[in-house]
């Protein structure tokens, strides 16, 4: 498999689902050099006391885009887009919206954006279509053209039989489309989402996923979302940015994250993962040599863009799925080890192999069941051969 | 049969405290007036039933409602009850609102000195009124020192403003701090975010949301100010008409206890409505917060 192109759909995972295009064909405004970012964070620097919540983020984001902030709790995520919203004050930095500097606009200052909450914040004593006018209410527009605003949220959401009921009379599902029609109510430029379907359970979170993408590409708002689940961010967003202590670690789209992640804390928190500890023994253009510090072995894989250079430490990232395994050796003898099927995960269409190799390491390889085999089944104490193709791996530096 | 054991405790308890007492008040109060120990005509003599019931009339409520006295006095206290219970709640709301967003760990702290003034006896703090009110007491002292004429607040109505809003004030502040500190704070979050400014917000989120508390704390108020004796006869002096006092004078000056048991039936009739109002609110809160 090819490394890297952002048009290809990245295995994730194997529930993921079809994935609706792009808005246009080519979408990457991010590699335009004169396209102008719609919200622009600038040396952004928050601390609540002696803690640092965010540390020193520059980031631009691209109208039409989704893009997913992505990490663990406490990483910052939330804060970055609390200041967006207003509800926080960089300590210091500047955040651009439109061209314009909103660093010190309240929240009700900034129309070109609005926000749906994790907890929804639905007005408990107002109707839904109470609630979905709210914002509309308080610009003084028209009444007439509020109710007709508020009827094509209700449209567009299915909540058109609510209208009149109160949020506590609704299930979960019900008020999570509740919040996000008050939110694209207003029509903002850029809607900011935090872990908007964290509430939900798995099988309601997989449809509003495809609900939310449905609604950003119709209506060509700029999504921001906050999420600690990568699966969601890789379903829902154009580009990722991975945080980490207040830190941007990678910005790129689901595509490159999951294959060429720069470093071990991307690769391991996109999906499962194999790092082997490796020296590199030899470096040309096109290729790196490296030798295994774990094991007996000898791997090749391409240069990653930093460059590396002879006896460097680094961390070889393989995906499960690429990691073939066999019974017989293989006749390559660059890219593969050997070892002993230590756990077998079966899952159905696919099967994961827990392989003890080197000392003392485990590698994962999966493997899909495409028929069903009687013959050269791999089981438990088996002795295997796993190897992988020179562009599988990738060269991790830190 | 336990079940119905404890069930029953509550109501026995209401039987004998409450339904006992006052169907004596009642009795007493269709009674005739009369100079003897007790002070008036023991008409329960279990021989004569019909006799028994043939005494009983209505003719002290006819009195009551005859006298201005009367009528003025449940007006007066009607008025006192109704502007305290209003002042008390704009005095109340700012210090609940305050308490609401003060740091978490201040609230307990704040809470306890909104409590603390039940540590020393009311009638204590209701006399130290007397002393900070009077002519030549505490105010007067201090407003002296900026040249003011000293003030005569004590032995008036707004003395007994003053001493209803103070003593009340906690029975405010509490349920309104408990309803406003509910409020998550995403909310007004949500408000600003939407284009609301910070004033706008509250009147359209933060105080519809508070109004359960408002409704009990205003209960809370009226329904003990419209009965109030010590308030009034401490601090109101002999021109400040409230019912609790007429009721205590007839009682204990007068000595007529059929009147005054008419008196304290009829109070209890005009309170009957804003309790039932308060339950009611204590019930739509308690299911609205399920």
């Amino acid at each position: 498999m090819s490394v890297a192109p952002s048009d290809v759909k990245p295995a994730a995972s194997p529930k993921k689902q079809r994935r609706t295009p792009a808005p246009q064909s080519g979408f990457a405004p991010w590699k335009d050099p004169n396209a102008k970012p719609i919200v622009r964070f600038e040396n952004v620097t928050k601390r609540f006391g002696n803690f640092v919540a965010v540390n020193n983020i520059s980031l631009d984001i691209y109208e039409r885009e989704f893009f997913a902030l992505l990490g663990p709790s406490g990483c910052g995520k939330t804060t970055l887009l609390r200041m967006l919203a207003g509800f926080e004050k960089p300590t210091e930095g500047r955040i651009i919206v439109n061209g314009a500097d909103v660093t010190d606009l309240a929240p009700y200052e900034r129309k070109a954006v609005n926000m749906m909450f994790q907890s929804y914040a639905l007005f408990p004593h107002m109707s839904v279509e109470r609630n979905i006018g709210f914002g509309l209410r308080q610009d003084g527009m028209p009444a007439a053209d509020i109710d007709k605003r508020v009827d094509e949220a209700m449209t567009m959401l299915e909540l058109t039989k609510f209208a009149k009921r109160k949020p506590h009379q609704l299930s979960g599902g019900q008020q999570q489309r509740v919040a996000l029609a008050r939110a694209i109510a207003k029509k903002p430029r850029i809607m900011l989402l935090d872990e908007p379907l964290g509430a939900l359970d798995k099988r309601l979170r997989q449809t509003a996923q495809f609900e939310l993408m449905h609604i950003q590409e119709s209506t060509g708002t700029t999504f921001i979302i906050v999420t600690h689940d990568q699966e969601e961010a890789m379903t829902v967003s154009s580009r990722i940015a991975v945080m980490d202590h207040g830190e941007l670690v990678q910005v790129s789209t689901p595509g490159e994250i999951y294959e060429t992640p720069q470093s071990q804390y991307v690769a391991s928190f996109i999906g499962d993962v194999n790092i082997l500890e490796c020296k590199v023994s030899n470096v040309s253009d096109s290729q790196v040599e490296l030798k295994w510090v774990d094991g007996d072995g000898t791997f090749a894989a391409q240069p990653p863009p930093g460059g590396v250079t002879k006896d460097q430490q680094v961390w070889l990232a393989l995906r499960p799925e690429k990691v073939r395994i066999a019974l017989d050796k293989p006749a390559d003898t660059v890219n593969v080890i050997s070892g002993r099927v230590d756990n077998i995960g079966y899952l159905g269409s696919i099967s994961h192999y827990h392989v003890a190799v080197g000392n003392d390491e485990r590698v994962t390889a999966l493997r899909a069941n495409a028929a069903q085999a009687v013959e050269n089944t791999i089981n438990w104490e088996n002795e295997v051969w796993l190897d992988w193709s020179t562009d599988a791996g990738v060269i991790l530096t830190r | 049969m336990r079940r119905w054991f404890v069930i029953g405790i509550p109501y026995l308890w209401l039987l004998v405290f409450f339904l006992v007492p006052f169907l004596i008040v009642f009795k007493i109060s269709l009674s005739d007036t009369a100079s003897a120990m007790p002070p008036y005509v023991p008409v329960l003599d279990w021989s004569d039933i019909t006799g028994f019931f043939s005494q009983l009339d209505f003719e002290n409520y006819g009195f009551i409602f005859s006298d201005s006295l009367y009528t003025n006095a449940y007006w007066s206290s009607l008025k006192i009850a109704t502007i305290s219970t209003f002042l008390t709640l704009l005095i109340a709301y700012p210090i609940a609102y305050g308490m609401a967003r003060a740091p978490k760990e201040w609230q307990p702290l704040l809470v306890m000195l909104v409590i603390l003034p039940f540590w020393t006896s009311f009638l204590i703090r209701v006399y130290a009124w007397i002393g900070i009110l009077k002519k030549e007491g505490l105010l007067n002292l201090f407003l002296s020192n900026f040249g003011v004429d000293p003030l005569t607040i004590h032995n008036t109505v707004y003395a007994v403003y003053i001493g209803i809003v103070y003593s009340y004030l906690p029975f405010m502040i509490l349920p309104l701090y408990a309803s406003l500190e509910k409020i998550n704070n995403a909310l007004l979050e949500a408000a600003q975010d939407l284009g609301s400014p910070p004033w706008k917000t509250f009147w359209q989120v933060t105080f519809p949301l508070s109004l359960p508390g408002v409704l009990a704390g205003c209960f809370l108020v009226f329904i003990p100010a419209m009965g109030e004796f010590v308030i009034p006869d401490l601090l109101g002096g002999s021109d400040t008409l409230m019912i609790g006092k007429t009721l205590w004078t007839e009682f204990f000056s007068n000595r007529d206890w059929p009147l005054a048991s008419a008196v304290a039936v009829i109070l209890l009739l005009v309170l009957v409505v804003p309790i039932v109002l308060f339950q009611r609110n204590q019930q739509n809160q308690q299911e609205a917060g399920r």
